[in-house]
């Protein structure tokens, strides 16, 4: 049994149809990830299945459970998260209260949670940080508290959307370092990136969306050599540059 | 430091507090004390700041940490007050009990209102509208309501030899006591959860509902929550006016005027922090209150419409009126005052005044640690 | 139809026209700037004041001083908006709500204090003229009310629509970082919405005075209707805010005849209201940009 399974899910914006039937399988321990061009619709997948929006058609099943028509905090209990590409810090928190906030999706009692806060907040490395305010970080901050804040609710599958857009290389290479030990740590993973030197070495197998439809899937390698993937990129004129900051 | 310091800075207040009764009759407390303002008088201003403190921590409760701005919990306030009554009156259940029953009836209709409103996804300016709206339904149906007395209200039945469980006393100092242990109990409530997971999920909910629901805070739920029990609060707030004034009628209760005053208090003081309430309930009745007696002292007599219809020439018209002000008009000065300063905090420190406290003693202590 | 009901339906649309201004003023404020004012009954409240004392202390007819209120009352919008509301633009909805909220509270007191708490009325020897319209009876000063607000809202409408600045207007309505982008003086455009509001919602006040009373506590219901009206026509959307006007004063003035006391009709009122608002947030006419 795959640990997510999207069926057919399908999804339009008055004339616009976002994400047209797109089958998406994710098996447990593997790091799955989902390119396309902007507009290509991965951010609207992420929301379909995570709850924030309800698909026209089609079903989602977590764990063997459809969850259509759940709560996003309620999947979030199930053990799935995801992180959000225009990032959402708690503005008016310190780092560790904005982990804090995640980690209470599994413990009940302060202390509890806030070791499990202080255990993750070392894990992504923002231990510096910790007194700050959510606003007052920069977007490599706010890129990390994002993952940190989904990693302390002790997910199973965590979707993470362009975590590394708007980074320096520098700050890519680190952020590599986190995602490996958050996979280490068996944590399976669906990741949105533009940096094709991230997707490539980081993932066992990736979806490729064009137009809302899912027109590849296979592993890194194959999906290189895929005529169709090249099309759909260079039809878009797409640059795999590190460090753009896409519009959507 | 800074906590620890403020910890003894209101524990000093706490126990000036406990023994302030003791003292209000002596002449030391007159020396300092503008005139008059000593014995009961000293107290009864004492017991609407603790009263007005707790509400306002009832209100904190949504509108602060939650961040769901009502502006209709006077009708929580005037729900509670006229149950606990009517219990008293028509089953001759002792207020103490009623208060509860005020309690559970204004959470239940708490709650009801928060299903319908969150259920509906109702945020921001359109969930404040129900709240007025909620209340504006409640004022009109208490006021056309004769079993509940419509519009001249209910005069609680006096006892002149009351008995503890009468909730009615002929002196201050119960009504002192009991005034100041709601409000140290709100505290405890609230402080208690400022620091458990419902704090913290309210916190979230309040500055951003996607990030707070992805991580697994179920928003609608905690919101339900926070109004229920805010709602709860605040009825329990009426039966306690409802004993000390021994009168309750709708206009003057469940009206706009009272939904603000009860969330002045946290606004100013610092919306969604624990001490904010009270701080601005400590603010807010002195200055009103003070205000009320330097300037609404005495009054000419002469009333506006008195004034026009008299058939004095324009100038002296003028001068009699500008007498009329000055002997504090036709009241409403200290009112005056709060819209001032909720506009002066919203515009100068929108977080309240110990956020704005606190964001000075950072920037301090930056600066002084810039300098070393 | 029993003569009743045509008399309720007439008074309803009658006073239903002076709500559709005080609502037009409130939908275009929140349609220009997005700001939510609390405090819209208030400059009724000091619209109504303004007639009474300009009657009774110096005679002047309260339909001079409606057209005297239109540049007066534009230029206190002006400076209000300059000076208190201008920081709030683009904050949270909290923070604008908190604001209007305590000018209101400023404002009913610092009538309490100058004018006193006592309710007034003018008496005037047309006041109480009325009618035959097909057996229901009409006073003429209650037209004359409806006539006025239509009127305006009428004329606000071309405004909006023919003028230079009445586009630019639309244009911020539409989308600010458009209107900017074609060179649109926001700040100014801000000015003159506010300062519209504000002359609308007094100038119907003023209409009002020869048949209402006046008190410091007039205000939060007629912000509170202009609310509704705002909400079940649309924010934004001027023509829904009169059609809603329209429909508030007949629900009301039905509901005054069906409950068990009239002075209950507001009942319906707020009932439609937050029925409105869980289930049509976007109006019954649809809001502005959809
Ligand atoms: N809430 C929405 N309403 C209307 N259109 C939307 C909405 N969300 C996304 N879209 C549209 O759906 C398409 C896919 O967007 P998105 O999922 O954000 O793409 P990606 O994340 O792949 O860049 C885009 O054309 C976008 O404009
Ligand atoms: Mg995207």
């Amino acid at each position: 049994m795959s640990l997510l399974e999207a069926r057919s899910v399908t999804r339009r914006f008055g004339g616009l149809t976002a994400v047209n039937a797109v089958d998406f399988r994710v098996e447990t321990g593997e790091i799955v990830g989902l390119i396309g061009p902007n507009g290509a619709g991965k951010t609207t997948f992420f929301n379909l299945i995570s709850g924030f929006l309800r698909p026209d058609e089609g079903d989602v099943l977590f764990d063997g459970h459809s969850i259509l028509g759940h709560k996003p905090s309620d999947i979030c209990k199930r053990g799935m998260t995801r992180t959000f590409q225009i990032v959402k810090p708690f503005p008016e928190m310190t780092v560790t209260d904005n982990v804090l906030v995640g980690a209470f999706n599994h413990h009940g009692d302060t202390g509890a949670a806030l070791a499990k806060a202080r255990s993750v907040i070392e894990l992504v490395g923002l231990g510096p940080q910790a007194g700050k305010l959510g606003r007052e970080l920069t977007v490599a901050g706010r890129k990390r508290v994002e993952l940190a804040k989904a990693l302390a609710t002790e997910p199973k599958l965590m979707l993470l959307d362009e975590v590394m857009a708007g980074l320096t290389p520098s700050e890519v290479g680190a952020m590599i370092e986190v995602l490996g030990r958050v996979r280490d740590a068996g944590v399976t993973m669906v990741i949105v990136e533009h940096v094709m030197q991230v997707i490539m070495n980081l993932s066992d197998r990736i979806y490729v969306l064009h137009h809302g439809e899912a027109i590849a899937e296979g592993p890194p390698r194959e999906i290189v050599a895929n005529p169709r993937v090249m099309e759909a990129y260079l039809g878009e004129s797409f640059v795999a540059e590190a460090g753009a900051e896409p519009a959507t | 430091m800074a906590g620890l310091r403020a910890n003894w800075f209101y524990l000093i207040v706490l126990a000036g507090l406990l023994m302030l009764p003791l003292f209000a009759e002596s002449d030391a407390v007159a020396a300092v004390m503008p005139r008059g303002l000593t014995g009961s008088a000293l107290l009864h201003v004492f017991v609407l700041i603790f009263f007005f403190a707790y509400m306002s921590q009832a209100w904190n409760i949504i509108g602060g940490f939650a961040g769901q701005l009502s502006i209709g919990h006077a009708a929580f306030f005037g729900i509670g007050a006229y149950v606990s009554t009517i219990c008293y009156i028509h089953f001759g259940l002792t207020p103490w009990l009623g208060m509860i029953v005020a309690a559970a009836v204004t959470g239940l209709i708490g709650a009801g209102l928060g299903l319908v409103s969150f259920h509906y996804g109702l945020k921001g300016p359109f969930f404040a509208l129900v709240t007025v709206a909620f209340a504006e339904i409640t004022r009109l149906v208490l006021l056309h309501w004769e079993f509940v007395g419509a519009a001249n209200g209910i005069l609680l039945p006096f006892s002149p030899d009351p008995t503890f469980w009468e909730f009615q006393f002929t002196t201050k100092e119960p009504y002192y006591y009991i005034a100041l242990a709601m409000m140290l109990g709100s505290i405890a409530l609230v402080g208690w959860i400022a620091r458990s997971r419902f704090g913290y999920y309210l916190h979230a909910i309040r500055q951003d509902e996607d990030a707070a629901e992805a991580v697994g805070v179920p928003t609608k739920r905690c919101k339900i929550q926070a109004i229920a029990l805010s709602a709860a609060l605040a009825g329990l707030g009426g039966t306690f006016y409802a004993q000390y004034t021994q009168y309750i009628v709708p206009d003057d209760m469940v009206v706009g005027r009272v939904s603000v005053e009860i969330l002045l208090g946290a606004v100013i003081g610092g919306a969604g922090t624990v001490m904010g309430p009270i701080v601005g309930a400590f603010i807010l009745i002195p200055v009103g209150e003070a205000t009320r007696v330097i300037f609404e002292g005495g009054g000419t007599g002469t009333s506006l419409s008195a004034l026009i219809a008299s058939d004095m020439g324009f100038a002296d018209k003028f001068l009699a009126y500008l007498d009329y002000l000055a002997a504090g008009g036709g009241g409403g000065l200290a009112i005056i005052l709060y819209g001032f300063l909720l506009m002066a905090v919203v515009l100068g420190m929108p977080g309240g005044v110990l956020p704005w406290l606190a964001g000075l003693r950072a920037r301090a202590a930056r600066r002084t640690r810039a300098r070393s | 139809m029993s003569d009743v009901y045509l008399q309720a339906l007439i008074s309803g649309l009658m006073i239903g026209g002076v709500y559709a201004l005080v609502a037009v003023g409130l939908t275009l404020i929140f349609g220009v700037m997005d700001i939510i004012n609390f405090a819209h009954g208030e400059f009724l409240m000091f619209g109504m004041y303004g007639a009474f004392f300009a009657s009774v202390l110096f005679g002047i007819d309260p339909y001079l001083s409606a057209v005297l209120a239109l540049p007066l009352f534009f230029a206190i919008g002006w400076t209000v908006q300059g000076v208190l509301i201008r920081p709030v633009v683009g904050k949270s909805h909290a923070i604008q709500i908190l604001l209007t909220l305590g000018l209101s509270l400023l404002m009913q007191a610092l009538a309490q204090f100058l004018f006193s708490a006592d309710f007034q009325s003018l008496k005037l020897d047309y006041g109480s003229a009325t009618f035959d319209l097909g057996g229901a009876r009409v006073s003429y000063t209650r037209l004359a009310a409806f006539l006025i607000a239509m009127g305006l809202c009428a004329a606000l409408w071309v405004f909006l629509q023919r003028t230079d600045t009445g586009r630019a207007l639309r244009a911020c309505a539409e989308e600010h970082e458009g209107a900017l982008a074609v060179g649109i003086d926001l700040r100014r455009m801000y000015k003159i919405a506010f300062g519209l509001g504000i002359a609308c919602v007094a100038i119907a006040g003023i209409a009002m005075t020869p048949f209402f009373y006046v008190a410091p506590v007039v205000g939060p219901k007629f912000t509170l209707v202009a609310f509704v009206i705002v909400v079940l026509g649309g924010l934004g959307n001027i023509p829904g805010a009169v059609a809603g006007a329209l429909i508030v004063g007949v629900v009301e003035s039905v509901g005054a005849l069906v409950m068990p006391s009239p002075s209950l009709k507001d009942l319906g009122v707020y009932l439609l209201f937050i029925l409105v608002l869980l289930f049509r947030p976007q109006g019954l006419f649809g809001a502005k940009g959809s």
